[in-house]
């Protein structure tokens, strides 16, 4: 690695207002291979979620990035800076952890002083920062209080602020809130989105939980085996999945196995059992016609009715009988067995729960999507 | 289609009677008061070492009568005085205290490096390793493995037969205090791992990732947060370290060759050399009360809690 290449890095990484720069970054195990050739960069300031289920390898990269494990082959920028030679304690990364891995003989001032401390940071301005960052936590005045006096939720926020004090260019969250019962996990999401916005400081959070990622995030990576599958922002992640994986792992989907008739301009001709269906070709993929495709269906995007009047204004309408009701409080999903569909469900989320009503099973439905959410990958 | 009647196991069937039998003598209301009558044998066991300190406190309080060799009937501090002011003992004891001190300081030292490497280890090839050295010790037994050291550190021994093909020695390597203290840091280490152990497990190696990722590198890792946080396993340890070192009888002996005798030696000589069971007595019960004060003063200073034994109490 010649001296002039990481020096024309650094500096187009600072043109460009890049945060962290990941480059072509593989870390193999003896027997597996944890991240396969992974490069994404992130610019300043930006919220980025790396999505995905256990195993996929977000962890391996996340503790790469900070600094805990060093990649087989592959270069890591921060701040301009290439850190492969950089220990996790020179590093100038904030990280809070899954258990949150506060100091439980400390108080939650010395907590938050210990990053200051070990960073020789001024003795005499610690005090007042360690105070502004409680505040900016909103755990004003508890600095005397010892950690397990704290609720989970304000632990929390002791971790937070321990992990902002010192100005990181970076901070890292390695599913912190996993733990959490839902109702404060979803409180400590707006918070930490609110604290990230205000310090706008760079973030990579690392979570399995899709919905944490499309709130909280200004990008998604998502990663399955080691490979980053999709890079985009939540929306684009959300309505455009670049393949079978990610339509899969974010959203309720039911997938359908069809027949590829004919494709153009982006829309397929499908053929499932009797019954013929219009479908957008997804991402880059080709499709052959002739040849076997699924088409992925999110319960969200589908629409249930007694009639169809009701569903007018959807490209596709048909006919089916409801075949299980799964009432989950503010929504109901319905599994409806299409007529022509043979065995295959498509499920639909009731969209209207001020009605407090539901269809039984056996009911005789119309169900309606329309084509662009019909999202069809090669087989 | 098997038959239920053979398929429980005998043992089974035993635990069955035994449990209707309890249930006979112990009925369920007296449940309450089961683990009383659990802690019953060990309380027995304990106490009766209790009877025989009583017996030694009355003996303690006779003077062997030299002309007829037999305890005198009347009751004395006399034994006291002699072992709080002949030099003889007040070297003796000053030895063992120093000792103990001085072995508990280089015990821990050593052996937190090894608790920790045992804890933290990836490789299950090193941790097997490390438990195995650290357990032959205890299948050899001290009085075999004070012997080892004789057969390395004599005069004749190994360590100076390869010296003198260098052209260096004899030194004279054993029968001092060295060699003593050196025997018994041997001795205790793998107490200190043990009581050390559990304690570095308790600490999460994300709590130490975190120390690193907030600006600590190892040493001030081990500092401010590693060691604070072993303290209960650290004073643990002392505490065993310490009282095992002042009452260890066999490594002063077979190390020392009689010329650096810890208390134990002396208490054995009373009583099994000179017969002065008196002396000997008063001997043993001046240091049980020393050692216990030292190991109250210890945990006076750092907090009774810090055992761990008090549940949440103190931390």
């Amino acid at each position: 690695m010649g001296e002039a290449v990481t020096t024309s890095a650094t500096r187009t990484d600072a043109v460009r207002n890049i945060a962290v720069s990941v480059r072509r970054v593989s870390m193999a195990y003896p027997a597996v291979l944890a991240v396969d050739d992974v490069s994404f960069e992130l610019a300043k300031g930006s919220f980025l979620t790396i999505l995905g289920p256990s195993g996929s390898g977000k962890t391996t990269l996340l503790q790469m990035i900070a600094g805990f494990q060093a990649p087989t082959s592959g270069e890591i920028v921060i701040a301009g800076q290439p850190v492969q030679s950089v220990p996790a304690y020179q590093r100038s990364i904030g990280m809070v952890f899954q258990r949150l891995a506060l100091f439980p003989h400390l108080t939650v001032a010395e907590n938050v002083a210990f990053p200051l401390r070990m960073r020789r940071f001024d003795a005499r301005t610690i005090p007042g920062r360690v105070e502004r960052y409680l505040d900016l936590v909103r755990l004003p005045g508890l600095g005397n209080r010892r950690i397990q006096q704290l609720s989970g939720g304000q632990q929390q926020r002791v971790a937070i602020a321990r992990a902002l004090v010192f100005e990181p260019d970076l901070l890292l969250l390695d599913e912190p809130l996993a733990s959490l019962d839902r109702k404060l996990r979803e409180e400590m999401q707006l918070e930490f989105r609110r604290i990230q916005r205000e310090l706008s400081v760079t973030t990579i959070n690392v979570t399995h939980d899709q919905r944490e990622a499309l709130i909280m995030s200004d990008e998604i990576i998502v990663m399955d085996r080691g490979r980053i599958q999709q890079m985009d922002r939540p929306q684009r992640t959300y309505r455009q999945p670049a393949n079978r994986f990610v339509a899969g792992f974010i959203g309720l989907t039911a997938f359908l196995p069809v027949e590829v008739r004919s494709v153009r301009e982006g829309v397929a001709r499908l053929r499932i059992g009797g019954a013929e269906l219009q479908g957008t070709v997804a991402g880059d993929d080709t499709l052959l016609p002739g040849g076997a495709a699924e088409a992925a269906l999110r319960a969200e995007q589908v629409r249930v009715a007694t009639t169809g009047a009701g569903l007018r204004n959807l490209d596709t309408v048909l006919e089916g009988r409801v075949e299980d009701v799964i009432f989950e409080g503010e929504r109901i999903v319905y599994e409806v067995l299409v007529d022509g569909f043979n065995e295959h469900r498509v499920r639909a989320f009731d969209h209207d729960p001020a009605l407090h009503a539901e269809y039984p099973i056996g009911a005789h439905v119309f169900v309606g999507w329309n084509v662009r959410d019909l999202l069809v990958f090669p087989a | 289609m098997r038959h239920y009647s053979t398929a429980y196991p005998l043992s089974w069937r035993i635990f069955d009677a035994v449990e209707a039998l309890a249930k006979r003598v112990w009925p369920a209301r007296f449940a309450p008061w089961l683990p009383y009558l659990l802690l019953l044998p060990a309380l027995l066991v304990t106490g009766l070492l209790v009877i025989g300190l009583i017996e030694i406190a009355d003996s303690s309080l006779h003077v062997l009568d030299k002309a007829t060799f037999r305890s005198s009937e009347s009751y004395s501090l006399e034994n006291f005085e002699r072992a709080l002011t002949a030099s003889l003992f007040r070297n003796i004891g000053l030895r063992s205290f120093l000792g103990a001190i001085l072995v508990t300081a280089v015990t821990l030292v050593l052996a937190f490096p090894y608790a920790y490497v045992l804890v933290r280890t990836e490789s299950p090839i090193l941790r097997k390793l490390l438990l195995i050295v650290l357990f032959l010790p205890f299948f050899i037994g001290q009085v075999v493995r004070a012997y080892g050291w004789l057969i390395i550190l004599g005069n004749e021994g190994i360590l100076n037969t390869s010296l003198s093909f260098l052209g260096i020695g004899p030194f004279r390597l054993l029968f001092n205090y060295w060699a003593v203290l050196f025997g018994l840091v041997q001795t205790m280490i793998p107490f200190a791992v043990l009581m050390l152990a559990p304690a570095l497990t308790a600490i999460p190696k994300e709590t130490e990732r975190a120390a690193e990722s907030l600006g600590a590198n190892w040493i001030r890792t081990f500092q401010y947060v590693v060691i604070p946080l072993a303290r209960p396993g650290m004073v643990g340890a002392a505490i065993v370290v310490f009282t095992l070192t002042l009452t260890d009888f066999a490594i002063p002996a077979v190390l020392g060759g009689g010329s650096n005798d810890f208390i134990a030696n002396a208490i054995y000589d009373q009583f099994f050399r000179t017969s002065d069971a008196g002396l000997g007595s008063a001997l043993t019960l001046l240091l049980i009360i020393a050692g216990s004060a030292a190991v109250g003063v210890a945990l006076l200073l750092v907090g009774i809690g810090t055992l761990g034994l008090a549940g949440h109490d103190d931390d």
